[in-house]
C-alpha cells in the first residue's frame, strides 16, 4: 500500500519521472548512438544493412578511414572551419551585442531584425551565398569589381585557397544573430550599479569591459562558445549548397565527408566510423568546457 | 449434401483467389506524366489480371531507398536505376537473372541495342536488365563565333580543340573558349572518363600517358583562362547555360540540352563528335541514362517480365513523347521539324556508337570518386596530372582487388 501510494506522491513518482525521461533519451538518442558505434566496428554491406549482428571488423574501419588520402586534409579543414566560424560569429556577435546594448532609439527592433538570418533554413542560406559567391556572375565579384578592389573575378567556390572560407563566411552570417542574442541577454543581466561604481572610481571604458563585463559574462561566453562548437560541427546544409566539399576536398569537413561516405559512396561502416571520430572530438571539447566553468564564481 | 456444399465453397474461394489480380510495384524517378507512370498505367489498363503501382523516388534517394528495401527483403518488383548504379545490385544477386527470358523473347533483342548501354546491364556474362534510354556527350559550338574567328570547321583533335579555344577566347567580351563540367561528383567523371578512354585507358587504367595528356590539356584550359575556373564547381546544366548565353564558344554536353538551346541560344550552333587524341584516333564518349531491372525477390517474375516487354515494345515512342533517345540503333528518330536539332541528333546517334558505360562495377561510386578527386587535384594545382592519376590508380587497384 505504501509502495503504491509512493507512486503518486513520493519517491516512486520521482522514479517514474526519471524512468520516462531516461527511456525516451535511450530510445531517441542512446540507441542510435550505440548502433552507430557498433556499426563502426562491423563489416556492413547491402544485405546486412538491416541486421544488428554483422561480421566483426575490429579497428579495420578506423584504419582505413585514416589511410584515405583526404583524411588529414579533411581534419585540417574541420578544425579551420570550427575555429574560423566560431571566432567570426563570436567576435562579430559580441561587437553587435555591445553596440545594441547602447540602447539607442530603435535598437531593440533592429536587433530583432538580425534574427532573420538565424531563422532561415541552411539550404536557403547556402543557395543565396552560392549565388553571391559565384565566379563569373557573382554578386560579390560585381560589387568588388565595381568599386575597383579587384580587376578579375575571384572564384570563391572553385579556388582551392578560398573555397573553405566561402563556406565559413556563409556560416558566420548564419550564426551571427544567435551569438548576438545570447550575448545580449548576458549583458542585460549585469547590474548597472557595478559599472556606475567603477566609473566613479575612474575606470576607463576598456578597464570596465575587461574587469567587469568579461568576468561577469564568463558563463554566458562559455555557453555561447560550446553551443557554437556544437552548431558548427553540425553545420551541414551549407556544404552541399555552396561547394560540395570541393574543389578537390579543399572545403570538405568531417560531417560532410561522413555523409558522402554513407550516402554517396554507400560505405555505411566508414561513414559511421567518421561520425564516431567526431563524437569523440565533441566529447573532448565538452569535457574541457565543463572543467573550465566548474570553478566559476557567480555574481 | 454437406460435403457438396463444402466443395462448392472451396471452389468459390479458389475462383475468387484466381481472379485476384497480381500487384506489381515499380520505382523510378519519372514525374507524373513521365515515361514510367504513363506506360505502367497503359500496361495496367490492358491487363485485367495485373495491377501496377508506381512510386516516384527522387534521384538523390533512389539508390539509398533501394538499398534499404533490398536489405529488409522488401524491394519493389521492378525499378529503373541510373546505369552506373546498376552493377551494385546486379553483382550481388539483388536483380533477377533474365538471360534465358531475353534469349527466348520475341520483343527484346540484345543485338538491336548499342553496345555501351547493353554492357551496363550485364554482369559476369549474364543479363540482369534492359536499357531504358540512353544519352551521351559531344561538342557544341557557336558557328557565329567560329566564323568571326575565321575558323572553318569545328575541332577534330585535342590539339585543335586547344588551338581553337585560344582563338575563340575573348575576355573583353566575356567569352570563354570552352565550357564543360569538372565538378567533384559523378558529372565530373561522366565528362572526364571519355578522354581517358579515347587515349586507350579505361576506369581500370586511368594513369596512362594519354590520360595524363588529357588532364594536362584540361589544366591548360583552366590556367590560361580559356574556360572558367568555375568548371570545378558547376554542373553540366549551368555550364551549358553560359554557352547558350553566348559566354562560351564551345561546350561539352548532351542531347538533353537541345530543347533549351533551340529557344535560348540567339546564334547559329552545331554539334560535332568529341575531338580525338590524334587525327582519326579512337573515339569514345560517356553513356548516361537508366536501366530497367526486375528484383530477384519478386513473387511475380513472369508478370514483371511481361511488363518489361511491354515497355520495350513501346521504344519508338520514347523520343517523340518523352524526349528520350532509345538505346537501340534500329529505331530511327522522327524529324523534330527543326533542322538544327535534327542535325545535332544525328551527331549524337553517331556518338552513341562509341559511348561506354561507367563500370559496370559494384563499387562504381568509389571508383568514380577516385577519378574526379584526381581530376580536381590536378586542376587546382595540388598535384601534377601524373601524381594525381597515379594516386587514383592506386585507389582503384585497391577497389578492383576487392
Amino acid at each position: 500500500m505504501r509502495i503504491l501510494r509512493s507512486l503518486t506522491d513520493g519517491i516512486g513518482f520521482d522514479l517514474i519521472l526519471i524512468g520516462a525521461a531516461m527511456a525516451f533519451l535511450m530510445a531517441m538518442a542512446g540507441l542510435p548512438l550505440v548502433y552507430n558505434v557498433l556499426m563502426s566496428f562491423q563489416e556492413v554491406d547491402m544485405f546486412s544493412l538491416g541486421s544488428l549482428i554483422r561480421p566483426w571488423a575490429g579497428f579495420d574501419n578506423y584504419r582505413s578511414v585514416v589511410a584515405q588520402p583526404e583524411f588529414w586534409l579533411v581534419m585540417k579543414n574541420t578544425a579551420l572551419f570550427v575555429v574560423g566560424s566560431i571566432a567570426g560569429q563570436f567576435t562579430l556577435g559580441f561587437a553587435l551585442a555591445l553596440f545594441f546594448h547602447q540602447n539607442f532609439p530603435g535598437s531593440a527592433t533592429i536587433r530583432g531584425l538580425f534574427l532573420v538570418s538565424w531563422v532561415m533554413p541552411g539550404l536557403v542560406v547556402g543557395a543565396i551565398w552560392s549565388f553571391i559567391l559565384a565566379g563569373d556572375y557573382g554578386v560579390l565579384n560585381a560589387l568588388l569589381q565595381g568599386v575597383g578592389l579587384i580587376s578579375e573575378p575571384v572564384f570563391w567556390k572553385s579556388d582551392p585557397n578560398l573555397s573553405l572560407y566561402a563556406v565559413i563566411i556563409a556560416n558566420i552570417w548564419l550564426g551571427l544573430a544567435f551569438n548576438m542574442l545570447l550575448l545580449s541577454v548576458g549583458l542585460a543581466a549585469i547590474p548597472r550599479d557595478i559599472y556606475e561604481a567603477a566609473e566613479l572610481d575612474g575606470a576607463t571604458a576598456w578597464q570596465r569591459f575587461r574587469t567587469i563585463t568579461l568576468p561577469m559574462m564568463r558563463s554566458t561566453i562559455g555557453a555561447v562558445l560550446s553551443l557554437g562548437l556544437i552548431g558548427t560541427l553540425q553545420q551541414f546544409d551549407l556544404f552541399p549548397a555552396i561547394t560540395e566539399g570541393g574543389p578537390a576536398n579543399t572545403s570538405n569537413v568531417s560531417q560532410y565527408w561522413a555523409w558522402q561516405m554513407s550516402f554517396k559512396l554507400y560505405d555505411f561502416a566508414r561513414g559511421a566510423t567518421i561520425s564516431v571520430m567526431m563524437l569523440v572530438l565533441v566529447l573532448f571539447a565538452a569535457v574541457i568546457y565543463v572543467r573550465s566553468t566548474r570553478g566559476e564564481v557567480r555574481g | 449434401m454437406k460435403k457438396l456444399f463444402l466443395a462448392m465453397t472451396a471452389s468459390v474461394i479458389a475462383l475468387s483467389a484466381q481472379a485476384e489480380p497480381v500487384k506489381l510495384t515499380i520505382w523510378g524517378l519519372d514525374g507524373d506524366n513521365g515515361l514510367i507512370p504513363t506506360m505502367a498505367k497503359e500496361f495496367d489498363d490492358a491487363n485485367e489480371d495485373i495491377v501496377v503501382e508506381f512510386r516516384a523516388v527522387a534521384f538523390d534517394d533512389l539508390v539509398n531507398e533501394t538499398l534499404k528495401a533490398v536489405a529488409t527483403g522488401n524491394p519493389p518488383d521492378m525499378i529503373s536505376l541510373d546505369n552506373p548504379d546498376f552493377a551494385m545490385f546486379s553483382s550481388r544477386g539483388a536483380m533477377l537473372d533474365i538471360t534465358e527470358r531475353v534469349a527466348a523473347s520475341t520483343v527484346i533483342k540484345a543485338d538491336s541495342y548499342y553496345p555501351g548501354p547493353w554492357n551496363s546491364v550485364m554482369w559476369d556474362g549474364k543479363v540482369y536488365g534492359v536499357p531504358k534510354a540512353t544519352n551521351t556527350i559531344a561538342l557544341f559550338y557557336n558557328k557565329d563565333l567560329f566564323a568571326k574567328a575565321g575558323i572553318a570547321n569545328p575541332p577534330q583533335t585535342w590539339d585543335e580543340l586547344l588551338e581553337d579555344a585560344r582563338k575563340l577566347n575573348d575576355p573583353a567580351n566575356k567569352v570563354y573558349g570552352l565550357t564543360w563540367s569538372a565538378r567533384a561528383n559523378e558529372e565530373g567523371t561522366f565528362q572526364f572518363l571519355p578522354w581517358i578512354q579515347m587515349s586507350g585507358g579505361g576506369y581500370q587504367a586511368v594513369n596512362g600517358p594519354g590520360a595524363v595528356k588529357a588532364l594536362d590539356l584540361w589544366k591548360t584550359l583552366v590556367t590560361e583562362k580559356l574556360g572558367s575556373q568555375d568548371v570545378l564547381s558547376q554542373g553540366q546544366w549551368d555550364s551549358t547555360g553560359t554557352f547558350n548565353a553566348g559566354n562560351a564558344a564551345m561546350a561539352i554536353s548532351g542531347p538533353w540540352e537541345l530543347g533549351r538551346m533551340s529557344t535560348d541560344a540567339k546564334f547559329d550552333w552545331g554539334v560535332t563528335l568529341l575531338p580525338t587524341e590524334t587525327a582519326g584516333g579512337a573515339r569514345s564518349s560517356a553513356m548516361g541514362d537508366f536501366n530497367w531491372g526486375i528484383f530477384a525477390a519478386t513473387e511475380h517474375p513472369d508478370e514483371s517480365f511481361r511488363m518489361l516487354e511491354y515497355f520495350v515494345s513501346q521504344a519508338d515512342r520514347l523520343f517523340p513523347e518523352f524526349s528520350n533517345i532509345p538505346a537501340r540503333s534500329d529505331i530511327a528518330l522522327p524529324s523534330t521539324g527543326d533542322a538544327r536539332k535534327d542535325a545535332a541528333l544525328a551527331v549524337f546517334q553517331e556518338q552513341l556508337k562509341y559511348a561506354q558505360p561507367r563500370g559496370p562495377h559494384p563499387e562504381w561510386a568509389k571508383i568514380s570518386k577516385a577519378i574526379y578527386d584526381a581530376m580536381q587535384q590536378a586542376l587546382t594545382g595540388q598535384a601534377t596530372s601524373q601524381e594525381a592519376l597515379d594516386q587514383a590508380q592506386a585507389t582503384i587497384d585497391g577497389i578492383l582487388k576487392g
